[in-house]
Protein backbone atom coordinates (compact mmCIF):
# COMPACT_ATOMS: atom_id res chain seq x y z
CA UNK A 1 0.00 0.00 0.00
CA UNK A 2 3.05 2.60 0.84
CA UNK A 3 4.14 1.79 -2.98
CA UNK A 4 0.86 2.08 -4.46
CA UNK A 5 0.75 5.31 -2.77
CA UNK A 6 4.14 6.81 -3.50
CA UNK A 7 3.42 5.81 -7.47
CA UNK A 8 0.57 7.96 -7.15
CA UNK A 9 2.22 10.94 -5.40
CA UNK A 10 4.97 10.60 -8.40
CA UNK A 11 1.95 10.73 -11.24
CA UNK A 12 0.12 13.49 -9.44
CA UNK A 13 3.50 15.66 -9.27
CA UNK A 14 4.25 14.97 -12.96
CA UNK A 15 0.77 16.14 -13.88
CA UNK A 16 0.96 19.02 -12.00
CA UNK A 17 5.19 20.06 -13.33
CA UNK A 18 3.47 19.43 -16.97
CA UNK A 19 0.20 21.08 -16.07
CA UNK A 20 2.09 24.13 -15.14
CA UNK A 21 4.68 24.42 -17.94
CA UNK A 22 2.10 24.10 -20.63
CA UNK A 23 0.07 26.60 -18.68
CA UNK A 24 2.90 29.10 -18.41
CA UNK A 25 4.05 28.89 -21.82
CA UNK A 26 0.50 29.75 -23.37
CA UNK A 27 0.70 32.58 -21.38
CA UNK A 28 4.16 33.48 -22.57
CA UNK A 29 2.80 33.16 -26.54
CA UNK A 30 -0.13 35.31 -25.66
CA UNK A 31 2.13 37.60 -23.81
CA UNK A 32 4.22 37.82 -27.15
CA UNK A 33 1.70 38.09 -29.24
CA UNK A 34 -0.44 41.03 -27.99
CA UNK A 35 2.35 42.84 -25.98
CA UNK A 36 4.88 41.88 -28.84
CA UNK A 37 7.38 41.93 -26.43
CA UNK A 38 9.98 38.54 -25.39
CA UNK A 39 11.06 41.11 -22.56
CA UNK A 40 8.67 39.89 -19.58
CA UNK A 41 8.85 35.78 -21.08
CA UNK A 42 12.00 34.76 -18.69
CA UNK A 43 10.38 36.12 -16.04
CA UNK A 44 6.82 34.69 -16.45
CA UNK A 45 9.06 31.51 -16.90
CA UNK A 46 10.69 31.90 -13.48
CA UNK A 47 7.17 32.16 -11.82
CA UNK A 48 6.20 29.20 -13.32
CA UNK A 49 9.21 26.97 -11.72
CA UNK A 50 8.81 28.80 -8.40
CA UNK A 51 5.19 27.48 -8.78
CA UNK A 52 6.44 23.95 -9.61
CA UNK A 53 8.71 23.52 -7.05
CA UNK A 54 5.96 25.24 -4.33
CA UNK A 55 3.14 22.85 -5.51
CA UNK A 56 5.54 19.91 -5.83
CA UNK A 57 7.38 17.71 -3.34
CA UNK A 58 11.07 17.06 -3.91
CA UNK A 59 13.52 18.96 -5.96
CA UNK A 60 13.63 17.00 -9.01
CA UNK A 61 10.54 18.53 -9.92
CA UNK A 62 11.78 21.98 -10.13
CA UNK A 63 15.19 21.63 -11.60
CA UNK A 64 13.21 19.45 -14.62
CA UNK A 65 11.37 22.44 -15.39
CA UNK A 66 13.71 24.89 -15.19
CA UNK A 67 15.27 22.81 -17.35
CA UNK A 68 12.72 22.35 -19.61
CA UNK A 69 12.01 26.37 -19.43
CA UNK A 70 15.67 27.07 -20.06
CA UNK A 71 15.42 25.38 -23.36
CA UNK A 72 11.66 26.48 -24.20
CA UNK A 73 13.20 30.13 -23.62
CA UNK A 74 15.90 29.42 -25.73
CA UNK A 75 14.37 27.71 -28.33
CA UNK A 76 11.30 29.90 -29.17
CA UNK A 77 11.31 33.49 -27.81
CA UNK A 78 15.23 34.12 -28.13
CA UNK A 79 16.79 34.80 -31.62
CA UNK A 80 17.42 33.04 -33.47
CA UNK A 81 13.69 31.99 -33.00
CA UNK A 82 12.60 28.22 -32.97
CA UNK A 83 16.45 26.95 -32.92
CA UNK A 84 18.38 26.16 -30.25
CA UNK A 85 21.69 28.45 -30.05
CA UNK A 86 24.13 28.71 -26.86
CA UNK A 87 26.33 31.03 -29.05
CA UNK A 88 24.95 34.13 -29.26
CA UNK A 89 26.40 35.52 -25.62
CA UNK A 90 22.82 37.52 -24.46
CA UNK A 91 20.94 33.75 -24.75
CA UNK A 92 23.84 32.24 -23.05
CA UNK A 93 23.40 34.40 -20.32
CA UNK A 94 19.71 34.53 -19.79
CA UNK A 95 19.84 30.95 -19.81
CA UNK A 96 22.54 30.55 -17.20
CA UNK A 97 20.80 33.33 -14.97
CA UNK A 98 17.43 31.74 -15.16
CA UNK A 99 18.64 28.08 -14.63
CA UNK A 100 20.64 29.66 -11.24
CA UNK A 101 17.27 31.73 -10.38
CA UNK A 102 15.04 28.47 -10.49
CA UNK A 103 17.80 26.48 -9.09
CA UNK A 104 17.81 28.75 -5.93
CA UNK A 105 14.51 28.71 -5.73
CA UNK A 106 13.19 25.16 -5.29
CA UNK A 107 16.48 24.35 -3.09
CA UNK A 108 15.28 27.52 -0.78
CA UNK A 109 11.19 26.09 -1.08
CA UNK A 110 12.57 22.27 -0.59
CA UNK A 111 14.49 23.89 2.71
CA UNK A 112 11.42 25.73 3.74
CA UNK A 113 9.42 22.26 3.64
CA UNK A 114 11.88 20.20 5.20
CA UNK A 115 11.76 22.57 8.31
CA UNK A 116 8.04 22.40 8.34
CA UNK A 117 8.44 18.91 8.54
CA UNK A 118 11.23 18.96 11.19
CA UNK A 119 8.68 21.01 13.22
CA UNK A 120 5.70 17.78 12.83
CA UNK A 121 8.55 16.03 14.01
CA UNK A 122 9.73 17.71 17.16
CA UNK A 123 5.87 18.02 18.07
CA UNK A 124 5.53 14.55 17.71
CA UNK A 125 8.58 14.54 20.11
CA UNK A 126 7.90 16.66 22.13
CA UNK A 127 4.29 14.74 22.70
CA UNK A 128 6.69 11.44 23.18
CA UNK A 129 8.84 13.34 25.59
CA UNK A 130 6.21 14.38 27.87
CA UNK A 131 4.60 11.32 27.99
CA UNK A 132 7.92 9.56 29.01
CA UNK A 133 8.74 12.33 31.62
CA UNK A 134 5.16 11.88 33.73
CA UNK A 135 5.29 8.16 32.79
CA UNK A 136 8.56 7.45 34.21
CA UNK A 137 7.68 9.96 37.31
CA UNK A 138 4.24 7.13 38.07
CA UNK A 139 6.66 4.12 37.86
CA UNK A 140 8.59 4.61 40.64
CA UNK A 141 5.78 4.37 43.04
CA UNK A 142 4.73 1.07 42.41
CA UNK A 143 8.18 -0.37 41.28
CA UNK A 144 8.79 0.65 44.92
CA UNK A 145 6.55 -1.45 46.42
CA UNK A 146 7.13 -4.00 44.23
CA UNK A 147 10.85 -4.31 44.69
CA UNK A 148 10.69 -3.36 48.80
CA UNK A 149 8.14 -6.08 48.65
CA UNK A 150 10.08 -8.97 47.01
CA UNK A 151 12.90 -8.04 48.89
CA UNK A 152 11.34 -8.13 52.20
CA UNK A 153 9.61 -11.28 51.91
CA UNK A 154 13.03 -13.11 50.79
CA UNK A 155 15.20 -11.37 53.52
CA UNK A 156 12.77 -11.88 56.26
CA UNK A 157 10.85 -15.24 54.99
CA UNK A 158 11.35 -16.90 58.81
CA UNK A 159 10.38 -14.12 60.67
CA UNK A 160 7.43 -12.81 58.54
CA UNK A 161 4.19 -15.00 59.30
CA UNK A 162 2.16 -16.46 56.61
CA UNK A 163 -0.48 -13.15 56.62
CA UNK A 164 2.23 -10.81 56.28
CA UNK A 165 3.66 -12.84 53.46
CA UNK A 166 0.09 -12.61 51.26
CA UNK A 167 -0.06 -8.60 52.21
CA UNK A 168 3.02 -7.98 50.73
CA UNK A 169 2.81 -10.47 47.97
CA UNK A 170 -1.09 -8.75 47.65
CA UNK A 171 0.94 -5.25 47.19
CA UNK A 172 3.10 -6.57 44.57
CA UNK A 173 0.44 -8.10 42.53
CA UNK A 174 -1.93 -5.05 43.06
CA UNK A 175 0.66 -2.46 41.96
CA UNK A 176 2.38 -4.95 38.82
CA UNK A 177 -1.43 -4.47 37.47
CA UNK A 178 -1.34 -1.16 37.70
CA UNK A 179 2.12 -0.80 35.94
CA UNK A 180 0.87 -3.18 33.27
CA UNK A 181 -1.31 -0.79 32.61
CA UNK A 182 0.88 2.19 32.25
CA UNK A 183 2.97 -0.03 30.32
CA UNK A 184 0.20 -1.07 27.97
CA UNK A 185 -0.57 2.85 27.28
CA UNK A 186 3.17 3.42 26.27
CA UNK A 187 3.19 0.89 24.32
CA UNK A 188 0.20 2.68 22.18
CA UNK A 189 2.28 6.07 22.37
CA UNK A 190 5.17 4.19 20.99
CA UNK A 191 3.25 2.80 17.72
CA UNK A 192 1.64 5.69 17.46
CA UNK A 193 4.44 7.96 17.04
CA UNK A 194 6.32 5.24 15.34
CA UNK A 195 8.12 6.75 12.45
CA UNK A 196 6.75 5.67 9.31
CA UNK A 197 4.96 3.11 11.18
CA UNK A 198 0.80 2.45 9.55
CA UNK A 199 -2.15 2.02 11.21
CA UNK A 200 -3.20 -1.46 10.45
CA UNK A 201 -6.92 -1.18 10.44
CA UNK A 202 -8.95 -4.46 10.18
CA UNK A 203 -12.95 -4.37 10.62
CA UNK A 204 -13.85 -5.03 14.05
CA UNK A 205 -17.59 -5.99 14.83
CA UNK A 206 -18.86 -3.36 17.48
CA UNK A 207 -20.22 -5.96 19.93
CA UNK A 208 -17.03 -7.95 20.16
CA UNK A 209 -15.00 -4.87 20.83
CA UNK A 210 -17.41 -3.95 23.35
CA UNK A 211 -17.52 -7.42 24.95
CA UNK A 212 -13.71 -7.88 24.84
CA UNK A 213 -13.17 -4.52 26.34
CA UNK A 214 -15.66 -5.16 29.21
CA UNK A 215 -14.19 -9.16 29.90
CA UNK A 216 -11.18 -7.33 30.93
CA UNK A 217 -12.59 -4.55 32.83
CA UNK A 218 -14.69 -7.30 34.80
CA UNK A 219 -11.18 -9.00 35.67
CA UNK A 220 -10.27 -6.00 38.78
CA UNK A 221 -13.71 -4.58 38.41
CA UNK A 222 -16.67 -6.98 38.33
CA UNK A 223 -18.64 -4.90 40.89
CA UNK A 224 -18.98 -2.05 38.82
CA UNK A 225 -22.53 -1.54 37.49
CA UNK A 226 -22.02 -1.41 33.59
CA UNK A 227 -25.05 -0.92 31.49
CA UNK A 228 -25.20 -0.99 27.31
CA UNK A 229 -26.60 0.44 24.39
CA UNK A 230 -25.42 -0.64 21.20
CA UNK A 231 -27.18 -1.28 18.05
CA UNK A 232 -29.43 -4.48 17.47
CA UNK A 233 -27.86 -4.67 13.87
CA UNK A 234 -24.21 -6.02 13.50
CA UNK A 235 -21.80 -3.18 13.13
CA UNK A 236 -18.48 -3.15 11.96
CA UNK A 237 -16.24 -0.93 12.23
CA UNK A 238 -12.30 -0.47 10.54
CA UNK A 239 -10.02 0.53 13.11
CA UNK A 240 -6.83 -0.92 14.93
CA UNK A 241 -8.63 -3.37 17.85
CA UNK A 242 -5.91 -3.21 20.37
CA UNK A 243 -5.93 0.57 20.12
CA UNK A 244 -9.26 1.51 20.31
CA UNK A 245 -9.99 -1.31 23.08
CA UNK A 246 -7.25 0.46 24.98
CA UNK A 247 -9.13 3.96 24.76
CA UNK A 248 -12.60 2.49 25.86
CA UNK A 249 -10.77 0.25 28.42
CA UNK A 250 -8.95 4.19 29.90
CA UNK A 251 -12.25 5.97 29.65
CA UNK A 252 -13.28 3.18 32.18
CA UNK A 253 -10.43 2.75 34.23
CA UNK A 254 -10.79 6.36 35.00
CA UNK A 255 -14.50 6.47 35.38
CA UNK A 256 -13.55 4.34 38.94
CA UNK A 257 -10.80 6.23 39.94
CA UNK A 258 -12.62 9.58 39.78
CA UNK A 259 -16.12 9.18 39.21
CA UNK A 260 -16.41 9.37 43.18
CA UNK A 261 -19.61 7.80 44.77
CA UNK A 262 -20.81 6.63 41.27
CA UNK A 263 -23.20 4.01 40.86
CA UNK A 264 -23.02 3.04 37.04
CA UNK A 265 -21.12 3.79 33.91
CA UNK A 266 -22.89 3.27 30.78
CA UNK A 267 -21.71 2.93 26.84
CA UNK A 268 -23.44 3.69 24.34
CA UNK A 269 -22.92 3.38 20.44
CA UNK A 270 -25.43 4.74 17.74
CA UNK A 271 -24.23 4.69 14.00
CA UNK A 272 -24.77 8.52 12.29
CA UNK A 273 -24.32 8.65 8.76
CA UNK A 274 -20.82 6.97 8.18
CA UNK A 275 -19.50 7.50 11.66
CA UNK A 276 -20.50 5.21 14.79
CA UNK A 277 -20.17 7.75 17.74
CA UNK A 278 -19.45 6.42 21.10
CA UNK A 279 -20.87 7.70 24.71
CA UNK A 280 -18.99 6.09 27.73
CA UNK A 281 -20.57 8.27 31.13
CA UNK A 282 -20.88 7.86 34.37
CA UNK A 283 -22.95 9.63 37.47
CA UNK A 284 -19.46 10.29 39.60
CA UNK A 285 -18.49 13.92 40.15
CA UNK A 286 -17.80 16.16 37.73
CA UNK A 287 -14.09 17.08 36.61
CA UNK A 288 -12.91 20.17 37.78
CA UNK A 289 -13.46 23.05 35.91
CA UNK A 290 -9.28 23.41 35.61
CA UNK A 291 -8.40 20.19 34.53
CA UNK A 292 -11.67 19.55 31.97
CA UNK A 293 -10.10 21.77 29.46
CA UNK A 294 -7.03 20.11 29.70
CA UNK A 295 -8.15 17.11 30.33
CA UNK A 296 -6.55 15.50 26.75
CA UNK A 297 -3.40 16.86 27.26
CA UNK A 298 -2.19 15.62 30.47
CA UNK A 299 -0.58 18.87 31.47
CA UNK A 300 -2.80 19.23 34.29
CA UNK A 301 -1.13 16.53 36.20
CA UNK A 302 1.71 18.43 37.78
CA UNK A 303 0.16 21.27 39.20
CA UNK A 304 -2.60 20.08 41.91
CA UNK A 305 -1.63 16.58 42.87
CA UNK A 306 -0.84 14.82 45.55
CA UNK A 307 2.88 13.28 45.60
CA UNK A 308 1.70 10.22 46.47
CA UNK A 309 -1.18 9.69 44.09
CA UNK A 310 -0.94 6.30 42.37
CA UNK A 311 -2.80 7.74 38.99
CA UNK A 312 -1.43 9.56 35.93
CA UNK A 313 -4.56 8.91 34.28
CA UNK A 314 -3.75 12.19 32.39
CA UNK A 315 -1.63 9.99 30.36
CA UNK A 316 -4.69 7.66 29.67
CA UNK A 317 -6.82 10.24 28.15
CA UNK A 318 -3.86 11.95 26.17
CA UNK A 319 -3.43 8.46 25.23
CA UNK A 320 -6.99 7.85 24.03
CA UNK A 321 -6.54 11.42 22.20
CA UNK A 322 -3.92 10.29 20.27
CA UNK A 323 -5.36 7.13 19.01
CA UNK A 324 -8.50 8.59 18.05
CA UNK A 325 -7.05 11.39 16.55
CA UNK A 326 -4.54 9.03 14.12
CA UNK A 327 -7.81 7.18 13.30
CA UNK A 328 -9.42 10.52 11.58
CA UNK A 329 -12.44 11.04 14.73
CA UNK A 330 -12.47 13.11 17.45
CA UNK A 331 -12.98 12.52 20.90
CA UNK A 332 -14.31 15.24 23.53
CA UNK A 333 -15.63 15.34 27.06
CA UNK A 334 -18.45 17.17 28.70
CA UNK A 335 -19.71 17.17 32.56
CA UNK A 336 -23.27 15.90 32.98
CA UNK A 337 -26.02 17.80 35.14
CA UNK A 338 -26.13 17.44 38.14
CA UNK A 339 -23.62 14.90 38.08
CA UNK A 340 -21.15 12.57 36.38
CA UNK A 341 -19.48 13.24 32.95
CA UNK A 342 -19.46 11.75 29.44
CA UNK A 343 -16.79 11.07 27.22
CA UNK A 344 -17.66 11.04 23.38
CA UNK A 345 -15.86 9.86 20.31
CA UNK A 346 -16.47 8.87 17.30
CA UNK A 347 -15.06 6.84 14.08
CA UNK A 348 -15.62 6.70 10.81
CA UNK A 349 -17.79 3.29 9.05
CA UNK A 350 -15.97 3.42 5.78
CA UNK A 351 -12.88 2.04 5.38
CA UNK A 352 -10.19 4.67 4.23
CA UNK A 353 -7.19 3.51 2.50
CA UNK A 354 -5.44 6.41 1.80
CA UNK A 355 -5.63 8.61 4.87
CA UNK A 356 -3.53 6.11 6.73
CA UNK B 1 -5.72 -35.84 35.00
CA UNK B 2 -2.49 -33.69 35.58
CA UNK B 3 -0.61 -36.64 36.67
CA UNK B 4 2.74 -36.94 35.19
CA UNK B 5 2.03 -35.27 32.14
CA UNK B 6 5.41 -34.57 30.59
CA UNK B 7 5.76 -30.90 29.48
CA UNK B 8 8.67 -28.86 27.98
CA UNK B 9 9.46 -25.06 28.33
CA UNK B 10 11.09 -23.46 25.90
CA UNK B 11 11.75 -19.50 26.90
CA UNK B 12 14.98 -17.30 27.54
CA UNK B 13 13.80 -14.82 30.13
CA UNK B 14 14.99 -17.03 33.57
CA UNK B 15 12.56 -15.52 35.95
CA UNK B 16 9.67 -16.41 33.77
CA UNK B 17 10.95 -19.74 32.88
CA UNK B 18 11.48 -20.21 36.70
CA UNK B 19 7.65 -19.10 37.41
CA UNK B 20 6.09 -21.13 35.22
CA UNK B 21 7.89 -24.08 35.70
CA UNK B 22 7.20 -23.56 39.35
CA UNK B 23 3.47 -23.51 38.77
CA UNK B 24 3.23 -26.50 36.47
CA UNK B 25 5.22 -28.39 38.89
CA UNK B 26 2.74 -27.33 42.27
CA UNK B 27 0.11 -29.19 39.81
CA UNK B 28 1.95 -32.29 39.56
CA UNK B 29 3.25 -32.10 36.01
CA UNK B 30 6.59 -33.16 35.22
CA UNK B 31 8.80 -30.20 33.74
CA UNK B 32 11.71 -29.91 31.81
CA UNK B 33 13.55 -26.85 30.51
CA UNK B 34 15.35 -25.18 27.22
CA UNK B 35 17.02 -21.63 27.57
CA UNK B 36 17.16 -21.39 23.40
CA UNK B 37 15.36 -23.28 20.43
CA UNK B 38 18.19 -25.35 19.74
CA UNK B 39 18.48 -26.69 23.04
CA UNK B 40 14.77 -27.19 22.67
CA UNK B 41 14.75 -29.21 19.65
CA UNK B 42 17.09 -31.68 21.57
CA UNK B 43 14.73 -31.68 24.68
CA UNK B 44 12.53 -32.24 22.84
CA UNK B 45 13.54 -35.46 20.90
CA UNK B 46 15.26 -36.69 24.27
CA UNK B 47 12.35 -36.21 26.29
CA UNK B 48 9.02 -36.42 24.07
CA UNK B 49 6.85 -33.94 25.76
CA UNK B 50 2.81 -34.20 25.96
CA UNK B 51 2.66 -30.59 25.42
CA UNK B 52 5.20 -27.68 24.50
CA UNK B 53 4.92 -23.99 26.07
CA UNK B 54 7.13 -22.17 23.69
CA UNK B 55 8.34 -18.28 23.78
CA UNK B 56 8.10 -16.95 20.68
CA UNK B 57 11.08 -14.59 20.94
CA UNK B 58 13.75 -16.66 21.33
CA UNK B 59 17.95 -15.68 21.24
CA UNK B 60 18.50 -18.24 18.43
CA UNK B 61 16.06 -18.85 16.13
CA UNK B 62 11.93 -17.32 15.91
CA UNK B 63 9.89 -18.69 17.33
CA UNK B 64 7.54 -19.67 14.34
CA UNK B 65 10.95 -21.43 13.11
CA UNK B 66 10.69 -24.00 16.02
CA UNK B 67 7.18 -24.59 15.67
CA UNK B 68 8.06 -25.24 11.76
CA UNK B 69 10.53 -27.57 13.04
CA UNK B 70 8.46 -29.88 15.07
CA UNK B 71 5.14 -29.88 12.99
CA UNK B 72 7.58 -31.61 10.45
CA UNK B 73 7.12 -34.70 12.41
CA UNK B 74 4.94 -34.31 15.19
CA UNK B 75 1.96 -32.76 16.24
CA UNK B 76 2.80 -32.36 19.81
CA UNK B 77 0.81 -29.68 21.18
CA UNK B 78 2.22 -25.98 21.15
CA UNK B 79 1.18 -23.04 23.58
CA UNK B 80 2.96 -20.13 22.73
CA UNK B 81 3.96 -17.18 25.06
CA UNK B 82 3.38 -13.93 23.48
CA UNK B 83 3.69 -10.15 23.99
CA UNK B 84 0.59 -8.13 23.37
CA UNK B 85 0.45 -5.64 20.04
CA UNK B 86 1.36 -8.35 17.70
CA UNK B 87 -1.87 -9.87 16.65
CA UNK B 88 -0.29 -10.92 13.47
CA UNK B 89 2.26 -12.66 15.42
CA UNK B 90 -0.38 -15.09 17.20
CA UNK B 91 -2.19 -15.35 13.85
CA UNK B 92 0.72 -16.80 12.32
CA UNK B 93 1.97 -19.14 14.86
CA UNK B 94 -1.38 -20.79 14.76
CA UNK B 95 -1.52 -20.79 11.71
CA UNK B 96 1.25 -22.56 11.56
CA UNK B 97 0.24 -25.67 14.00
CA UNK B 98 0.64 -23.64 17.50
CA UNK B 99 -2.26 -25.01 19.53
CA UNK B 100 -2.96 -21.82 21.42
CA UNK B 101 -2.00 -18.61 22.68
CA UNK B 102 -1.36 -16.79 26.23
CA UNK B 103 -0.64 -13.18 26.34
CA UNK B 104 2.47 -11.31 28.43
CA UNK B 105 2.18 -11.01 31.07
CA UNK B 106 -0.49 -13.57 31.91
CA UNK B 107 -1.91 -15.13 35.22
CA UNK B 108 -1.18 -18.10 36.07
CA UNK B 109 -4.71 -19.31 36.38
CA UNK B 110 -4.83 -18.39 32.68
CA UNK B 111 -1.99 -20.58 31.89
CA UNK B 112 -3.29 -23.63 33.76
CA UNK B 113 -6.33 -23.18 32.35
CA UNK B 114 -4.73 -22.97 28.49
CA UNK B 115 -2.31 -26.33 29.49
CA UNK B 116 -5.56 -27.90 31.01
CA UNK B 117 -7.59 -27.69 28.02
CA UNK B 118 -5.17 -28.55 25.36
CA UNK B 119 -3.95 -31.62 26.74
CA UNK B 120 -7.78 -32.43 27.29
CA UNK B 121 -8.19 -31.76 23.38
CA UNK B 122 -5.30 -34.29 22.76
CA UNK B 123 -6.68 -36.76 24.61
CA UNK B 124 -9.83 -36.56 22.48
CA UNK B 125 -8.15 -36.81 19.56
CA UNK B 126 -6.26 -39.43 20.32
CA UNK B 127 -9.27 -41.30 21.55
CA UNK B 128 -10.05 -40.92 17.64
CA UNK B 129 -11.67 -37.99 17.15
CA UNK B 130 -15.12 -39.79 16.23
CA UNK B 131 -18.35 -37.71 16.73
CA UNK B 132 -21.07 -41.02 16.37
CA UNK B 133 -23.03 -41.03 19.78
CA UNK B 134 -21.19 -38.05 21.62
CA UNK B 135 -22.42 -34.98 23.41
CA UNK B 136 -20.89 -31.73 24.02
CA UNK B 137 -21.34 -29.61 27.19
CA UNK B 138 -20.51 -26.50 28.53
CA UNK B 139 -22.24 -24.24 31.09
CA UNK B 140 -26.04 -25.09 30.17
CA UNK B 141 -25.01 -25.85 26.77
CA UNK B 142 -25.57 -29.40 24.71
CA UNK B 143 -24.31 -30.15 21.43
CA UNK B 144 -26.19 -33.28 20.29
CA UNK B 145 -24.18 -34.79 17.25
CA UNK B 146 -25.52 -37.17 16.31
CA UNK B 147 -29.24 -35.00 15.88
CA UNK B 148 -27.09 -31.77 15.33
CA UNK B 149 -28.65 -30.31 17.71
CA UNK B 150 -27.77 -27.26 20.11
CA UNK B 151 -29.62 -27.38 23.48
CA UNK B 152 -29.68 -24.56 26.18
CA UNK B 153 -31.57 -25.71 29.50
CA UNK B 154 -33.64 -28.09 27.49
CA UNK B 155 -34.53 -26.36 24.75
CA UNK B 156 -33.25 -26.49 21.47
CA UNK B 157 -31.59 -23.50 19.46
CA UNK B 158 -32.59 -23.26 16.42
CA UNK B 159 -29.55 -22.31 14.14
CA UNK B 160 -28.78 -22.76 10.17
CA UNK B 161 -26.48 -25.37 8.72
CA UNK B 162 -23.65 -23.13 8.98
CA UNK B 163 -24.00 -21.97 11.88
CA UNK B 164 -24.67 -24.88 12.94
CA UNK B 165 -21.09 -26.48 11.42
CA UNK B 166 -19.51 -23.38 13.06
CA UNK B 167 -20.75 -23.92 16.31
CA UNK B 168 -19.67 -27.80 16.41
CA UNK B 169 -16.18 -27.23 14.54
CA UNK B 170 -15.53 -24.57 17.30
CA UNK B 171 -16.84 -27.03 20.30
CA UNK B 172 -14.82 -29.94 18.65
CA UNK B 173 -12.02 -27.23 19.71
CA UNK B 174 -13.23 -25.95 22.92
CA UNK B 175 -10.89 -24.19 24.86
CA UNK B 176 -8.64 -23.79 21.76
CA UNK B 177 -8.79 -20.61 19.82
CA UNK B 178 -9.67 -21.27 16.23
CA UNK B 179 -8.03 -18.19 14.09
CA UNK B 180 -10.53 -15.93 11.64
CA UNK B 181 -8.87 -18.11 8.51
CA UNK B 182 -9.30 -21.64 9.72
CA UNK B 183 -12.60 -20.95 10.36
CA UNK B 184 -14.19 -20.14 7.07
CA UNK B 185 -11.70 -22.38 5.36
CA UNK B 186 -13.61 -25.22 7.18
CA UNK B 187 -17.09 -24.10 6.99
CA UNK B 188 -16.78 -22.67 3.55
CA UNK B 189 -13.82 -24.82 2.39
CA UNK B 190 -12.38 -21.32 0.73
CA UNK B 191 -11.48 -18.04 1.69
CA UNK B 192 -11.69 -14.43 0.01
CA UNK B 193 -11.57 -10.88 0.69
CA UNK B 194 -15.28 -10.81 2.01
CA UNK B 195 -15.46 -14.34 3.97
CA UNK B 196 -14.44 -13.06 7.14
CA UNK B 197 -17.14 -10.72 6.89
CA UNK B 198 -19.11 -13.48 6.39
CA UNK B 199 -18.29 -15.60 8.95
CA UNK B 200 -18.42 -11.95 11.72
CA UNK B 201 -22.20 -11.68 10.27
CA UNK B 202 -22.82 -15.89 11.41
CA UNK B 203 -21.02 -15.28 14.62
CA UNK B 204 -23.40 -12.07 15.62
CA UNK B 205 -26.35 -14.25 14.88
CA UNK B 206 -25.23 -17.38 16.82
CA UNK B 207 -24.30 -14.74 19.72
CA UNK B 208 -28.10 -13.27 19.46
CA UNK B 209 -29.70 -16.88 19.33
CA UNK B 210 -27.81 -18.10 21.78
CA UNK B 211 -28.59 -14.93 23.76
CA UNK B 212 -25.04 -13.96 24.73
CA UNK B 213 -24.59 -10.44 26.18
CA UNK B 214 -21.54 -8.49 25.67
CA UNK B 215 -19.01 -9.02 28.70
CA UNK B 216 -20.90 -12.41 30.03
CA UNK B 217 -20.21 -14.31 26.83
CA UNK B 218 -20.56 -18.19 28.41
CA UNK B 219 -20.25 -19.90 25.58
CA UNK B 220 -17.73 -18.52 22.81
CA UNK B 221 -15.14 -16.36 23.53
CA UNK B 222 -14.06 -12.97 21.04
CA UNK B 223 -10.17 -13.55 20.85
CA UNK B 224 -10.60 -9.74 18.99
CA UNK B 225 -8.70 -9.53 15.96
CA UNK B 226 -7.61 -13.54 15.93
CA UNK B 227 -10.02 -15.42 16.39
CA UNK B 228 -12.76 -17.29 18.52
CA UNK B 229 -13.21 -19.59 21.12
CA UNK B 230 -15.46 -22.05 22.73
CA UNK B 231 -15.33 -22.53 26.21
CA UNK B 232 -14.74 -25.11 28.24
CA UNK B 233 -15.96 -26.46 31.64
CA UNK B 234 -12.67 -26.23 32.67
CA UNK B 235 -11.51 -23.06 31.94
Amino acid sequence: MKHHDKTKIIVKNIIVTLGIILMFFGICILVEKWLNTYIPIPAILTLGVFLISLITKGFVYGIVASLISVLALNYAFTFPYFKFNFTIPENLVSAVVMFIVTIVSSALITRVRRAEELKVESEKEKLRANLLRAVSHDLRTPLTTIYGSGAGIVDNLDSLDKEEIIELAQGIKEDSQWLITMVENLLSVTKINGQGVALKKSPIVLEELIDTALVKFKVHHADVDVRLDIPEDIVIIPMDPVLIGQVIMNILENAVRHGENLTYISIKVRTLGDRAIFEISNDGKNIPRDIIDNVFTGYYEKKNKPVDSNEGMGIGLSVCHSIIKVHGGDITVENLKPKGCCFRFWLGLEANEDEC
Amino acid sequence: MSAKHKILIVEDEKNIRNLVKTILKTKGYQVFDATNGSTGVIMFNSHCPDLIILDLGLPDMDGVEFIKIIRQEHQTPIIVLSARHKESDKVSALDLGANDYVTKPFGTEELLARVRATLRNTLIKESGGDLKGAKFTVDNLTIDYDKRRVIIDGDEIHLTQTEYNIVEYLSIHSGRVLTYSDIVKKIWGYSDSGSIKKLQVNMANIRKKLNEKPGENKYITNELGVGYRMNSDDN
